[in-house]
């Protein structure tokens, strides 16, 4: 990244940082919009992370976000095991950052225990499927999980907590610049270059000493702690988790959709994919409400068609001939 | 739990999972030759069934067309709208080495299929009732319906002329080659392109058929086409990719499976435990059940 894109990157971080201090600006259409292209970006670095930085291309990340966002319900209200501390105050789980990193940590373990025999056993498609078919699975264990996951309508957690969308901002902002730079770090220790060997030639790698299957469970379960951390997140926003919302395919196919049209493997990828598709679907959703999930799919083809190395490669591609 | 009920449930339960098995069979053979071709796992073939299933039920209802002859209609079209979807959508994502361009395409068009659905004809579930409907046959002291057996014949006829065509078509043949190896295939004169197309038709208009017996058979509304996808994923990977008359076979096996699991555990669980037999499968037998594995030269 030059050295201009990254004093634009700062202002604008520290714009969007003081956004919510403008009168009026929290009332604003605009401010849950933000606060969703950020959750967005924070879920199309997650896949990208796992998909296109380490070549798997991984179709359960709304298991790890529903993981994460049914984990801090359960803490949350506590339905089993400490109701007692819950009844006292409430709101001492709210934003609370021990319980995020829980609902992450819980989606990693998740990912470690299905990754290591999918990613030894299974390549490319196989993968692909396996982590779709495992999606489902999770799914289905929670419609099934009695009173501890509340079954097919889920948890309510006290929405009277909420007073402002302040909080949710500033910590999806600020998960979203976290994320971004722990992948760029990461992308440039010997672990990154160790991820893109693998995904460039996965025989050449290990030949070199790579150990690849442990690479690539850390890729994994790093993408399913970031989804994880960002399904906490949405359950302090929805406050009601239920299979059919958290574990719901699109949590999956939207982040994937952004980053592919972003640009795979690339930083600013996502982000920029989050925030063009996110606001397309917006409009479309203002503009022509009946429709707009129609103009949803349009957009998609018509992007594949049209961009399919995504936005962040063409314009960089166009920069360096022309 | 553990009692075993009288056989002639043991044998209703079979016959019944089979033949709902069956349109899942159908639905995974139009995936098998597109995936063998394309490497595409097309997420939209469920969609493109209840697509088939909807223009049956406007026939019958407008013009009174009988479901069963519609398929006359369906597979002829199916063929002709596979072949432009390959040349419109998926033509130049299928010359570029990055196969999540394909992919999402399918799940824009899965999208798109959907939603139009739910524009032109309500997101309520619809169905197309006939005379003959309630009617049943017993054979061998088991009931069935008719037009679950309908369903259970098209499937059967449909992969039967799918592999027809495969094996004794220069065409088919080519087809064959190159999905076991595409590169080799080029390399014999075979345009990728071509083949894909053909892939691509042969499997829309398999969704046809799907569509017709499942018109006939289920109530249905714009959204239940994915489950069905998954469950051809399901079927696929139990018959092995690329395999097809395994995948009709695979198909069976999950409608077996759903009916015994349906019926000695808890319909609750039925999609975990396809799912995980499915996760076993790729894990441990990945070419598939019913397949031999090659013989490495």
């Amino acid at each position: 990244m030059s050295r201009t894109l990254q004093c634009i990157a700062i202002v604008v971080v520290a714009a969007l940082a003081l956004l919510p201090f403008v009168p009026g600006a929290v009332d604003a259409y605009y401010f849950s919009f933000l606060f969703f292209i950020f959750l967005y970006a924070i879920m199309a670095q997650s896949w990208n992370l796992v998909a296109g930085y380490g070549g798997q291309i991984s179709l359960g990340s709304h298991a790890f976000f529903g993981l994460g966002a049914y984990t801090t319900a359960i803490l949350w209200t506590g339905n089993y095991l400490w109701g007692s501390l819950y009844d006292k105050h409430p709101s001492i789980y709210y934003f609370d950052p021990v319980t995020m990193l829980l609902g992450g940590i819980v989606a990693s373990l998740a990912a470690v225990i299905v990754g290591l025999p999918l990613l030894s056993k299974l390549h490319g498609d196989y993968f692909a499927l396996g982590t779709l078919g495992f999606g489902e699975i999770v799914k289905v264990l929670f419609v099934n999980g009695g009173d501890f996951t509340g079954s097919a309508f889920g948890i309510v957690a006290p929405a009277g907590m909420f007073d402002t969308l302040r909080p949710h901002y500033w910590v999806a902002l600020g998960l979203m610049v976290a994320t971004a730079l722990a992948i760029r770090a990461l992308m440039r220790s010997r672990y990154g270059l160790a991820l893109i060997a693998v995904r460039d030639d996965e025989m050449a790698a290990s030949a070199n000493g790579i150990d690849t299957l442990k690479v690539k469970v850390a890729a994994f379960a790093g993408s399913a702690f970031i989804a994880g951390v960002a399904g906490s997140l949405y359950t302090y926003y929805i406050f009601h988790v239920g299979p059919d919302s958290v574990f719901d395919l699109d949590w999956m196919l939207l982040p994937l959709m952004m980053t592919v049209v972003g640009g795979t493997g690339t930083l600013l990828g996502p982000i920029l994919g989050a925030l063009v598709m996110y606001a397309v679907f917006d409009l479309a959703r203002i503009v022509v409400p009946d429709y707009h999930p129609v103009i949803s799919g349009l957009t998609i083809i018509l992007a594949m068609l049209f961009l399919p190395k995504g936005l962040m490669r063409s314009f960089a591609g166009r920069a360096r001939t022309g | 739990m553990f009692n075993l009920p009288p056989p002639d449930i043991l044998l209703q339960l079979s016959l019944n999972g089979a033949l709902g098995g069956a349109m899942y069979g159908v639905a995974a053979v139009g995936l098998s030759l597109i995936f063998g071709t394309m490497r595409l796992i097309f997420l939209a073939q469920g969609a493109m069934i209840i697509l088939a299933a909807y223009f049956v039920r406007t026939l019958f209802y407008g013009l009174g067309i009988d479901p069963f002859l519609s398929l006359l209609i369906v597979v002829p079209v199916g063929l002709g709208v596979g072949w432009l979807m390959y040349q419109g959508l998926f033509r130049k994502a299928a010359a570029e080495e990055d196969r999540n361009v394909s992919l999402l395409i399918a799940v824009g068009l899965m999208f798109l299929v959907q939603n139009l659905m739910t524009v032109i004809w309500g997101g309520n579930t619809a169905g197309v009732v006939t005379s003959y409907t309630a009617s049943g046959i017993e054979l061998l002291g088991v009931r069935t319906s008719f037009t679950r057996s309908m369903g259970f014949l098209i499937a059967l006829a449909g992969t039967g002329l799918v592999m027809l065509f495969l094996r004794k078509t220069m065409v088919g043949k080519a087809v064959r080659a190159a999905s076991e190896d595409m590169d080799a295939a080029t390399l014999m004169g075979i345009s990728p392109h071509r083949v894909n197309a053909i892939a691509f038709a042969i499997g829309i208009s398999l969704a046809g058929a799907a569509g017709v017996a499942v018109a006939t058979t289920f109530p249905f509304n714009p959204f239940a086409g994915f489950i069905f996808s998954l469950k051809a994923l399901v079927a696929l990977a139990l018959g092995g990719i690329g395999n097809v008359t395994g995948a009709l076979a695979g198909g069976i096996l999950l409608g077996l499976i759903e009916a015994y699991v349906q019926y000695f555990i808890s319909g609750g669980w039925t999609n975990a435990i396809a799912y995980g037999v499915f996760l076993l499968v790729l894990m441990f037998k990945p070419e598939g059940l019913f397949t031999r594995p090659y013989k490495k030269a």
